[in-house]
């Protein structure tokens, strides 16, 4: 005789239960789903390791230094699994200078009080992110630069949050970034826009091997290394097909009309020429300068510049890997003609002109550029179906302006045009840090850390807000790292 | 701060067979009290259900699976379940289609201590992984609600327990076991842990204090043998660091031991989070018995689903916990859900 049995399985009633407990809910799934996620992730990276160093024991070549191998794998890991212990926080940082600024929050250069090494650390306000639907954004770009390890692609060691605050600890490149150089330099040589343009290309391909779209390529984005070379960064938009990665935020700057976005740019602009004219028609330096002025301040807003959008973007017509290579079209062509070519005073004329792109893509006449350079411009800003690279970089890398051109030797072998002149590793020479309100350093304790490694002590949740929590979860990351002190 | 957190200690409650088989009276004495949390006493003294039962038995050697030295050699997984005195009906959490997980694959790989990192370092890796995830679950019952209540509250729990067989004490500052509400006793275990794991002398976070594992093979530091070696000294971990982290993680089990009892229902299961528990809890259960955080006895309460995780593939034949299973328990599980 059978003895046991279960209990009729009752029905499930999730929505039984107080507002907390549905919050709970919400976020224990989360938290579990990212442990397993982010452990499988490390633990794959930790074979991958693990191996590499088991081969050079192996080598004969090594045999000399076999204890010295094993001793450094082991130390390093140990010092990988503290970093992972260690509570992250503001507090761990000192502000040595802001040299960013975006309407979610700010960049600063800190240095870590511990080891004292120098940082770049992105500040978002979640307030922000939420009232601006940016939660995938952030989510996208966490994810994108997780999970990359690419040489082009700018480094991030951690995250973590407060209240109030995320953060994220990337790698300091102090060469600044290809628009401050544009703002300085106006125009570049065709040979200098060749060297740029094929580092983006080794960087697009290298974000889009990680199966990410960027959708947000522009000159802001692309940072210099110490050496002057190219690393892309900013992936809030990049897409990795995630559901977390899903907004409708360009289909809403669309149905709004003109001048919806914010009063930094407008109160410029007032006293400002008519840019429109002029992108159109002239090189009036002064003018374009202007342009570039509010282009500036344009960057530090909420919208940003639509300037190198593909068109499928605004349009609900659904787009692919090949709009990174229109917007890296537009950029050539503003490194060799003095501005993009959709430029105008707002963002909704930008849009109506990008849509409207076979009649409003043209070279003016008094900028001489050549037929191969006109003819790869034209190549990358067209419709989709024929966009050069829609096949793989290699289409774009094998265009007649890059002949010569060894994609491969670029970052490691070739001298970049512009090396940034450094003094210090806090220089900040190659930042607008000028234009940017300073904050002082003692905001350090504005906000204590429930962070990265909160071990969910009971008197130390000061009852956040589940909006100020929820959407967050599984935004930390620890990256491991071969230069650990 | 109070003895009263520092002293931990279970014993055996009388064996009822009934769920929520009402208050019986007269617990037997803790077997062994110690000032202290220490691993040992508090092993010893969770020895609860099986004592009576055991004492049927011919004595067994030192084997490495108190259930399968219930299980009787040559017994069926029918007799190895009637000796877990388990409630009628069984819990739901038994139920083959609700032991399932919300990962896929080897959970082994996520505790397998690479071979260059010293021991200790592993060991404090992985108290404070299971922690931060055994917390997100705590919270669930843990956290007030408007109206000032929890799911897990005096009234719902009046006892640490996990069934009927279990519960668990804690010593008070005359080191004599006191009978807790769950939620109090959660609150002191967290505090008690807390103050381990944030304390700086116990888990060292410098960088610069790393060491790496020993490999006679490779390195020639000598290693010293006897009490002035311990696991993590060359790490900078004190002494009593392996026996705290083995109270660590019994008290998790405990705690998780609770939710699964009292809790898999109400809410877990309403809220369609027992996939993410039953993943969590047997990651837990191979990291603690593979880095032997845990003993076969001590997992007691939790036997017959780790009888059921080894039958249905959950913990692979290398693992210790599937050593430490009854496995024609766990089949017998499995035939009884409709799934074998």
């Amino acid at each position: 005789m059978t003895s046991f049995d279960f209990p009729p399985t009752p029905n499930r009633c999730p929505d039984a239960y107080g507002p907390i407990t549905t919050y709970n809910r919400l976020r224990c799934s989360q938290v579990a789903h990212g442990f397993f996620l982010d452990g499988k992730q490390r633990a794959k990276e930790r074979f991958e390791r693990q191996n590499e160093m088991a081969q050079r024991l192996e080598d004969p070549n090594l045999s000399e230094r076999r204890e010295q191998i094993w001793k450094h794998s082991g130390r390093l890991e140990a010092k990988y699994l503290r970093f992972l212990r260690t509570k992250e926080g503001l507090s761990n940082y000192q502000t040595i200078k802001t040299i960013g600024k975006g309407f979610f929050g700010e960049v600063r250069l800190v240095r870590k009080i511990q080891d004292g090494k120098v940082y770049a650390l992105k500040r978002l306000v979640k307030t922000q992110m939420i009232s601006k639907d940016q939660l995938p954004r952030v989510r996208a770009e966490r994810d994108a630069l997780a999970e990359s390890d690419s040489e082009w692609v700018v480094k991030l060691y951690t995250t973590f949050q407060d209240n109030t605050s995320l953060y994220m600890l990337m790698e300091f490149l102090p060469g600044g970034d290809l628009m401050t150089m544009l703002i300085k330099y106006q125009i570049f040589s065709e040979d200098i826009t060749r060297f740029y343009s094929a580092e983006i290309i080794n960087a697009i391909e290298a974000v889009h091997n990680l199966g990410f779209i960027h959708r947000d390529i522009k000159p802001d984005n692309i940072l210099l290394d110490r050496g002057g070379h190219v690393k892309l960064a900013d992936f809030g938009l990049s897409t990795g097909f995630r559901k977390s990665h899903d907004s409708s935020y360009y289909q809403e700057l669309l149905q709004k009309p003109p001048a919806q976005p914010d009063n930094v740019l407008r109160s410029q602009n007032r006293n400002s020429v008519n840019i429109d004219e002029i992108s159109l028609t002239v090189s009036n330096r002064a003018q374009i300068n202007d342009w570039r002025r509010s282009r500036r301040l344009m960057a530090y807003s909420a919208v940003g510049t639509p300037d190198y959008i593909a068109p499928e973007l605004f349009t609900k017509q659904g787009y692919s890997f090949d709009i990174d290579w229109w917007s890296l079209g537009t950029i050539i062509y503003e490194c060799l003609v003095g501005w993009p070519p959709f430029a105008a005073e707002n963002p909704y004329d930008t849009y109506r002109k990008i849509v409207n792109w076979p009649h409003t893509l043209f070279f003016p006449d008094d900028v001489p550029l050549s037929p191969i350079a006109i003819h790869l411009i034209r190549s990358m800003v067209c419709n989709s179906e024929q966009r050069l690279g829609r096949n793989g970089a290699s289409e774009i890398k094998n265009h007649p302006f890059f002949a010569g051109v060894d994609f491969s030797s670029l970052r490691n072998i070739i001298r970049a045009p512009f090396v940034p002149p450094l003094v210090s590793d806090v220089d900040t020479s190659c930042f607008p840090v000028d234009e940017l309100p300073q904050t002082t350093t003692t905001d350090n304790n504005d906000s204590s850390s429930t962070g990265a490694t909160g071990t969910g002590r009971v008197e130390d949740d000061q009852t956040p807000t589940p909006e100020m929590t929820l959407p967050f979860i599984g935004y930390t990351f620890k990256r491991f790292e071969k230069t650990f002190v | 701060m109070s003895n009263l957190f520092s002293g931990i200690n279970a014993r055996l409650r009388g064996t009822a067979n009934k769920p929520g088989g009402g208050k019986i009276p007269s617990p037997l004495s803790p077997t062994e009290e110690a000032p202290l949390p220490s691993p040992s006493s508090v092993s010893q003294a969770s020895q609860s259900s099986s004592t009576s039962l055991q004492s049927k038995l011919p004595p067994l050697p030192a084997s490495p699976s108190l259930s399968q030295s219930i299980g009787i050699v040559g017994g069926t997984g029918e007799d190895a379940l009637n000796s877990y005195l388990l409630p009628r009906p069984l819990p739901i959490w038994l139920n083959p289609a609700y032991a399932k997980h919300i990962v896929k694959g080897n959970f082994m790989t996520l505790s397998a201590r690479p071979k260059t990192v010293e021991q200790g370092e592993w060991v404090a890796h992985q108290v404070v992984e299971h922690y931060r995830n055994l917390w997100n679950f705590v919270r669930v019952i843990y956290e007030k609600e408007d109206d000032g209540k929890s799911i897990c509250n005096a009234t719902s729990c009046p006892r640490m327990s996990a069934g009927a067989n279990h519960s668990y004490t804690w010593l008070n500052n005359r080191f004599e076991p006191i009978e807790l509400p769950a939620y109090e006793y959660i609150t002191l275990m967290q505090r008690w842990i807390s103050g381990k794991i944030d304390d700086e002398k116990i888990f060292p976070t410098d960088a610069s204090g790393v060491s790496y594992a020993h490999n006679p093979q490779i390195t020639t530091t000598a290693l010293l043998t006897g009490p002035d070696e311990w696991i993590g000294k060359r790490s900078g971990f004190p002494k009593d660091f392996f026996s705290i982290c083995q109270t660590i993680f019994l008290q998790m089990f405990r705690v998780y031991a609770h939710l699964y009892w009292a809790h898999y229902a109400e809410p877990f299961y309403h809220l369609n989070l027992e996939k993410q528990l039953n993943s969590c809890f047997s990651h837990f259960v191979l990291t603690a018995t593979a880095l032997d955080m845990l003993k076969p006895h001590e997992l007691e309460p939790m036997q017959p689903l780790i009888d059921l995780w080894a039958a249905n593939g959950t913990f692979p034949p290398e693992s210790k916990a599937y050593e430490y299973a009854n496995l024609k328990a766990g089949a017998r599980l499995l035939q009884l859900g409709g799934m074998a």
